[in-house]
């Protein structure tokens, strides 16, 4: 009975959201990405396909979510021996949102975990800079990079000259393979100074499982309307340990153009580094002090296509190791409905 | 049972296409709003998508470049999804829609 109940909500639920598409179009877009990392001499091929779905219906609401598929190709040894793939498969995100005012957003379900800004903003294959996640992405997002529980988010305060943005959440811990997630609450503030096009945040997270401890964090953004700059900077602490990495980026856009074949070049560097604290067996930070400083040539393609490369080098106690990836990304979008343009 | 599952599979059929066609009277609503209602507003659309394209390269270029071809249907979706994710407001959401899909 509770079966047939739940089919039913569920059709007559998909039809009302079918009667919104009308004028509220689901779409469907993501990144496919093919990968090429060696590290330390060892070549690992990826790739990957990252769709997000989201609907809007109400006015008010949207159900969006994300899913990754990947394969990880690698020789048995590392560097010599025969290939293997392992294929992976995860829902970083499925929630429901609804818009309640300017003020105030609800978010339900599963949500990346709000910790500074690189899981939430930075880390799909269509957006990064650089393939690789920064050494302290392991702080504030352990477990799973997901949180399952509820959200509220908004701008607190909108003036002209700066914003006043906030987001707060809890999670529950769910041990199923799809949605797993930590028991932790937390919360993010940042200014964002629209003239100076700069944001200040701020985050922290109480991990409550286990043993329990304290995250904390902070970021700027800032883009310099004179240059065509991206300047990005995390900083994380936590028991495990601590680090920062500050990121740049410069498009050659202001030669002839975003368009021109110059104009789609884009240099990016990035240095970083990470003290270990009390090591813990759940926490996936690296094993000791590290550095890293990387170099990167992104290329624009038109149609959506991206060429990512970037040379790394990395110096810990546990061995210094060079890191080379090269990545072509495509980002799609379309309706999920087809229908006219409007 | 097969009576009592009829009436409330009959009730709650009544029950979601009014909430439908509530959902849809109120996005046909805030799409009248967005899009304006007199020719006169022509200056003003023009305007409100320059400041729309400067709160993008405010909010959302922090991330990432505008997708392209991006059809008006779909941006409806995407700001929506951003208004979300990147904490914009209203206004925001209203201005930038005039930038992509004016």
């Amino acid at each position: 009975m509770f079966v047939r109940f739940l089919s039913l909500l569920l059709l007559m639920l998909s039809s009302a959201v079918m009667l919104c598409a009308q004028t509220e179009t689901p779409i469907i877009s993501g990144g496919v990405q093919y990968l090429n990392t060696t590290s330390g001499g060892a070549t690992v091929f990826q790739p990957l396909i990252s769709p997000v779905v989201a609907v809007p219906f109400g006015g008010r609401w949207l159900i969006e979510s994300r899913a990754t598929f990947d394969e990880v190709i690698f020789r048995e040894n590392g560097t010599t021996g025969p290939y293997h793939a392992q294929t992976f498969s995860s829902v970083d995100y499925l929630q429901l949102d609804y818009i309640a005012n300017s003020h105030l957003t609800i978010v339900v379900g599963e949500f990346l975990t709000p910790f500074n800004i690189y899981n939430e903003r930075l880390a799909p294959v269509w957006i990064h800079n650089l393939a690789d996640a920064p050494l302290i992405a392991g702080i504030g997002t352990r477990t799973s990079g997901s949180s399952d529980g509820g959200m509220v988010r908004g701008v607190a305060v909108s003036r002209k000259d700066w914003q006043l943005s906030y987001t707060a959440y809890f999670s529950t811990l769910v041990n199923a393979s799809q949605f797993s997630a930590g028991r932790t609450a937390g919360g993010r503030a940042a200014v964002f100074l629209p003239s100076k096009r700069l944001e200040v945040g701020m985050s922290y997270q109480r991990f409550l499982q286990d043993q329990h401890l304290n995250s904390w964090g902070s970021y700027v953004v800032w883009q310099p309307a004179s240059a065509p700059l991206d300047l990005r900077a995390e900083y994380a602490h936590t028991r495990g340990g601590q680090g920062y990495w500050i990121e740049g980026a410069y498009r050659f856009s202001r030669y002839r153009g975003s368009e021109s074949w110059i104009g789609r070049l884009q240099a990016v560097g990035r240095v970083q580094q990470f003290f270990r604290g009390t090591p813990s067996p759940q926490d996936v930070l690296p094993g000791a002090d590290t550095q890293e400083v990387d170099f990167g040539l992104n290329y624009y393609l038109p149609h959506n296509f991206r060429l990512n490369t970037s040379y790394g080098r990395q110096f810990s106690s546990l061995g210094n190791t060079n890191i080379w990836n090269c990545q072509i990304t495509y980002r799609f979008l379309f309706p999920l409905i087809p229908g006219g343009s409007k | 049972m097969n009576r009592s599952l009829i009436f409330r599979a009959s009730l709650l059929i009544l029950l979601l296409a009014a909430l439908g066609a509530a959902a849809k009277n109120a996005a046909s609503q805030q799409q009248a709003n967005l899009t304006g209602s007199s020719g006169s507003k022509v200056a003003a659309t023009a305007t409100e998508s320059q400041e729309g394209e400067k709160r993008f390269q405010a909010q959302c270029g922090r991330c990432h470049m505008p997708p392209e071809d991006l059809s008006p249907r779909e941006a409806r979706a995407v700001v929506r999804q951003m208004r979300v994710r990147a904490n914009l407001t209203a206004e925001d959401e209203r201005l930038i829609l005039k930038y992509l899909a004016p």
